[in-house]
């Protein structure tokens, strides 16, 4: 039997680097679409990219989605690009709704002209849910999005489910609940709190400068969610689904277990800058995942407390020798 | 002091309604226009002179900020946008740039601004989707069923995204189907206003028709821009849907336009299932509770009145063309 072919936008991120190591494992031959940048950013990649064929493309250009398909012939296509960060899209709400919004029309059409009897699977955000209808968030909740970011993936979610219904496509939207791992941005709070206290327990920092510490979101590990992914792919028919642990905790909670773990008090270290407090657009998100439950047999198999100390764990190993990640320490607190 | 509005897609069926009511109500009227040199067209001709326009695109963001920086207008009316469901799919690509960015883009172009004028943004009833025939509000859970409708849903969540962010007096008027004479032809109204004078004066045998099923709530472009400035004039800024609350199928419609060109329906109708859409609602209803009681506006022109005023003006327009 030959080898399945997976095509992978977003491979450079946090999501699209766990998939492509676990499809690898899965025995798929991993395609990536990268864009081309003057300096690389393959840190994620490390240990696969020998094993990964890069084509080089944009979502903003169809003619290079079309090409990068043409050349990889896939059988599942995992759309993970986008402009993912919520207090950036309000910054740079056009280059949001392309990328995010417009990016998907591109990666449809593409693969309509080129591979319709492909599977396609489009990275769906809680950010769509907003100001909630309902708590927990299913599938079925109205989606009251509350920035450019939540609502220009709406629209990306929209056009997955109208191109598979108008033109029979496999199409699934997986709505993901936030997930986090060692390889999370540093503008993102989990990571942020995990770095600083691995820094902080290192002498390397002295104090982090905190938003709201009330915000609550559900947090998962986002090994567990590409999981979810390539399971709906292997369905018999394309739906959509919540991915999430159906568990909220505060930005306080992360800042209490990530001191636990490097056995320090937190109060002496964590400043709340009220310049960092984004006004509470989005409500508490909390998922609802029964019918992934149900239907995939999916269920997160790392909880919030083991998911920050392993972060913390991983920051501490990584730090000491990492110029490179050091840096950043001071820029995110200071800007985020 | 004159208050001035700018109004895009000021050319169109509705903008052009708008601007003419607009002029009547004492306003300095702005039109964003991409090539003012393409002269008023057919909809602008009786107002033509009296416009102040501006060469734009809502693709170009520093145009919008510039026709905004010169026309300082009070209000702001975004009727801009490539308005055919079929076409959205045919270019989903474009049809997301003008329906979705463009609005995007008008909305940071008045936050460059100063943020203090007032936005109308022409929504949809097609970013709800089919509904089985239930009444559509302001709280119904948006689910359009294509490209044209996505984009629209777009715009009517970012709005009211900017809303809240910016404290804009940005409102979305979910527009149901409004029809006049001014329509286009590639809709159905007036296609089937159109087809039944070109029966009446012997210049088509039949009229070819998709889907005689399906069922709209249509009313009177007139009274729906009435209904965008009304929604400007209030105290606080809202979503507010406009329809007349009755649904009438296509097939009505076509029973209404032969009645009203004088045409005996046996034998002039033709149903051609290659004209039905994909992702086509069947069913559209609106429930305008809110407009009626909170801007006192009604649907007042009638479904049988509005289609007899379209035949009537197809019929005089095809007698002088013959």
């Amino acid at each position: 039997m030959r080898r399945r072919r997976a095509l992978i936008t977003g491979i450079t991120g946090q999501d699209g680097s766990y998939l492509a190591e676990l499809l690898l494992e899965k025995g798929y031959e991993v395609h990536g679409l990268v864009r081309r940048l003057s300096t690389e950013n393959h840190v994620r990649l490390h240990g696969i990219l020998d094993r990964l064929v890069l084509h080089s493309g944009d979502l903003l250009d169809q003619r290079s989605l079309a090409a990068a398909m043409r050349k990889s012939r896939p059988d599942e296509i995992y759309n993970l690009a986008a402009m993912s960060f919520v207090a950036t899209s309000w910054e740079q709400p056009n280059l949001t709704a392309e990328f995010t919004g417009l990016g998907v029309v591109n990666v449809l059409e593409a693969m309509r002209e080129v591979c319709p009897g492909a599977r396609f699977y489009q990275a769906s955000s809680s950010e769509m849910f907003g100001k909630v209808r309902e708590t927990p968030q299913r599938e079925e909740t109205p989606f009251y999005p509350r920035s450019p970011y939540g609502v220009a993936k709406v629209f990306a979610h929209h056009l997955t489910v109208n191109y598979r219904e108008s033109y029979d496509l496999f199409a699934c939207s997986g709505i993901l609940f936030n997930h986090e791992s060692p390889r999370r941005g540093l503008e993102f709070v989990t990571r942020k709190i995990s770095h600083a206290a691995a820094a902080i327990k290192l002498g390397l920092a002295s104090e982090v400068k905190l938003g709201n510490l009330d915000a609550r979101r559900d947090w998962g590990y986002a090994p567990d969610y590409v999981e979810a992914m390539w399971m709906m792919l292997q369905q018999d028919a394309p739906d959509d689904f919540v991915i999430g642990t159906g568990e909220d905790h505060s930005v306080a909670d992360v800042v209490a277990v990530a001191f636990d773990e490097i056995g320090l008090e937190p109060e002496p270290y964590v400043r709340q800058d009220p310049d960092l407090v984004r006004p509470a657009e989005v409500d508490t998100l909390i998922a609802d995942a029964s019918k992934a439950k149900r239907q995939l047999g999916w269920e997160p198999a790392t909880r919030f407390e083991r998911l920050i100390r392993l972060m913390v764990r991983a920051d501490l190993e990584r730090l000491p020798g990492d110029g490179v990640q050091r840096l950043p320490v001071a820029a995110s607190a200071g800007a985020r | 002091m004159t208050r001035r509005a700018l109004i895009t897609g000021i050319r169109g069926q509705d903008g052009s309604y708008l601007a003419e009511l607009l002029l009547e109500k004492g306003y300095e009227v702005h039109g964003l226009v991409r090539r003012a040199a393409d002269g008023p067209g057919p909809n602008l001709q009786a107002v033509w002179e009296r416009l102040v326009l501006h060469e734009g695109n809502l693709l170009d963001e520093r145009s919008l900020r510039e026709a905004l920086a010169a026309a300082q207008p009070a209000e702001v009316y975004n009727l801009a946008a490539v308005s055919h469901v079929p076409l959205s799919w045919e270019r989903p690509v474009e049809s997301a740039e003008v329906n979705a960015l463009g609005p995007l883009r008008i909305l940071d172009a008045i936050v460059a601004g100063g943020g203090e004028a007032r936005l109308f943004q022409a929504s949809s009833s097609e970013i709800f989707g089919g509904s089985g025939g239930a009444p559509q509000d302001e709280s119904t859970p948006l689910r359009p069923s294509s490209p044209y409708g996505a984009a629209k849903a777009y715009a009517h969540q970012v709005t009211g995204a900017y809303r809240s962010r910016h404290d804009l007096f940005a409102c979305s008027g979910i527009l149901f189907n409004h029809e006049s004479p001014r329509r286009p032809e590639r809709f159905v109204s007036r296609r089937v206003s159109s087809g039944a004078a070109a029966i009446k004066l012997g210049l088509a045998a039949d009229l070819a028709i998709g889907n005689l099923e399906a069922r709209r709530d249509w009313g009177y472009a007139p009274d729906y821009v009435e209904a965008a400035w009304l929604m400007l004039q209030r105290q606080e800024p809202g979503d507010y849907v406009l329809g007349s609350g009755r649904a009438h199928s296509v097939a009505e419609l076509v029973d209404a336009a032969f009645a009203a060109a004088g045409v005996e329906p046996g034998g002039r109708l033709r149903v051609d299932p290659a004209a039905t859409r994909p992702g086509d609602n069947d069913y559209a209803l609106a429930d305008p509770a809110k407009a009626r009681e909170i801007l006192g506006w009604t649907a007042r022109t009638g479904f049988a009145e509005t289609i007899a005023e379209m035949v009537q003006a197809d019929l005089e327009r095809l007698r002088l063309a013959d």
